[in-house]
């Protein structure tokens, strides 16, 4: 089955994540695919995540792919205009990669190359509608193609910045703009997530879309201090640091709440599955899936 | 069918509407640039935006803020500003025009960059502006009800 069928079939979606090498190694992914197959439902590819360059999403997709994983690769605005985002979309669409996650992008500033002109000429919700345009056979030009591209749309949300509704209201334009499953952010406060999702569930958002809630596990506090300082639309729950600095195995007690939040999340109304992001600890979703008790395939 | 909101560019502009359109765009800039803080995209959704200019945004996401708003509405860019999309949610709210912000708005038209957006509204190009919203409410009860229809 593949994730579109999963999704529609309405069965509980777990989702892992790869970040490709800083170097022309695809063995790195092929040894990391390892962790996944048969493990999880898909693997999100990372489009060169915080602006640093990496081997690029579509060749690491298609690593995946011949792996046996299904990848979701994610496309950015940050580094493509129009013309590149619809090439590089029939391209992976002619490599047979159809799951494709439309993000704006993070900033280049951010990266080891803030010089860059960032391109921005769509931004996420145009993207999605560029995306289901070319699913209904037309490209932007509004050309018709002689073969169609059948890709699913994802996007990304994020529960934790402010204001909710205004959060709400952009979620809702996705859908309408043609998502098809959401992934949040990590959820670090389960308080401000279940609230978001009270609201979304009032809409009816879960209805029309699939939304796979975020689980970050980490390795020790230094990462989570690094994340509540640096990184931008994060909140992170103090209770969370405080287990970690005690814990005589920071390892150990990162999985253990990574677990923890699993079960908590699968409570919660609305959810459809989760999505684990590791960061440069792909290792470890095996480990978590089982524990989580989340092993479906 | 191609979805009428991604697609824009029709009809082309002339020399002569150039002229025109620099001519123009002057008497524009005195109104738009010290009040709204214009950027000149020639493609005005002030409108729906609560009349503070989207295209502040380091990214010029015409669509609603980034994943990046930190706490207190800042700019993930930026620390120091505050995000326009915060700004544009609380003033709509304020001056009920938040059904506005449920538009999807379209791709840009980067030929339209630096014209005049009054005569791209005469011509037609773009959308002419929305002066007032009445049952603002309503108006959001209706589009999320429209979609759930849509659905059954």
């Amino acid at each position: 089955m593949t994730l579109k069928e999963k999704i529609e079939s309405g069965m509980f979606i777990v989702c892992g994540e790869i970040g490709p090498p800083k170097s022309c190694d695809g063995d790195v992914i092929r040894e990391k695919s390892k962790y996944f197959k048969g493990v999880v439902d898909a693997v999100n590819i990372t489009d060169n995540q915080t602006a640093v360059v990496r081997l690029s999403s579509i060749a690491s997709a298609k690593i995946l792919l011949e792996e046996g994983v299904e990848p979701i690769m994610q496309m950015t605005c940050r580094d493509r205009n129009r013309i590149a985002i619809q090439s590089d979309l029939l391209g992976a669409a002619a490599l047979g990669i159809h799951n494709v996650l439309c993000l704006t992008g993070d900033y280049q500033k951010f990266g080891d190359q803030p010089e860059a002109k960032g391109v921005f000429d769509l931004d996420s919700i145009q993207l999605i509608a560029a995306t289901a345009q070319m699913n209904s056979g037309f490209l932007l030009s509004e050309q018709e193609m002689k073969k169609a591209p059948d890709f699913l749309i994802g996007a990304a949300a994020n529960p934790f910045a402010e204001p909710l509704e205004m959060r709400l209201i952009r979620l809702h334009k996705k859908i309408k703009a043609g998502a098809r499953f959401i992934q949040t952010q990590p959820v670090f406060d389960m308080d401000i997530f279940a609230c978001w999702m009270e609201k979304a569930v009032e809409m009816g958002l879960h209805e029309k879309c699939a939304i796979l809630a975020g689980v970050m596990p980490v390795k020790s506090v230094k990462a989570l201090h690094h994340m509540k300082k640096e990184v931008p639309g994060v909140k992170i729950n103090d209770v969370y640091i405080d287990r970690l600095e005690h814990a005589s195995d920071p390892k150990e007690e990162g999985i253990k709440i990574a677990v923890e939040m699993i079960k908590t999340l699968q409570s919660i109304k609305g959810v459809r599955g989760i999505h684990i992001m590791p960061v440069m600890w792909e290792s470890i979703t095996p480990v978590i899936v089982k524990e989580a008790g989340l092993s479906t395939i | 069918m191609p979805l009428n909101f991604v697609t824009y560019g029709k009809p082309p502009i002339s020399v002569r509407e150039k002229k025109i359109s620099r001519f123009l765009l002057f008497f524009e800039d005195v109104v738009k640039v010290p009040v709204f803080g214009c950027q000149h995209c020639g493609e005005c959704i002030l409108s729906s935006t609560a009349f503070i200019c989207s295209q502040r945004c380091p990214k010029r996401i015409r669509n609603g803020p980034c994943g990046g708003t930190g706490a207190g509405g800042s700019c993930e860019v930026y620390p120091e500003r505050k995000c326009v999309w915060y700004r544009i949610y609380y003033r709509s709210k304020m001056l009920n025009r938040l059904s506005l912000m449920y538009k999807v708005h379209k791709i840009h038209n980067w030929n339209l960059e630096g014209t005049s957006a009054w005569l791209n509204v005469f011509m037609k190009r773009i959308d002419a502006p929305i002066w007032f919203v009445r049952g603002d409410k309503q108006k959001v009860k209706e589009i999320l009800s429209d979609d759930a229809q849509r659905k059954n």
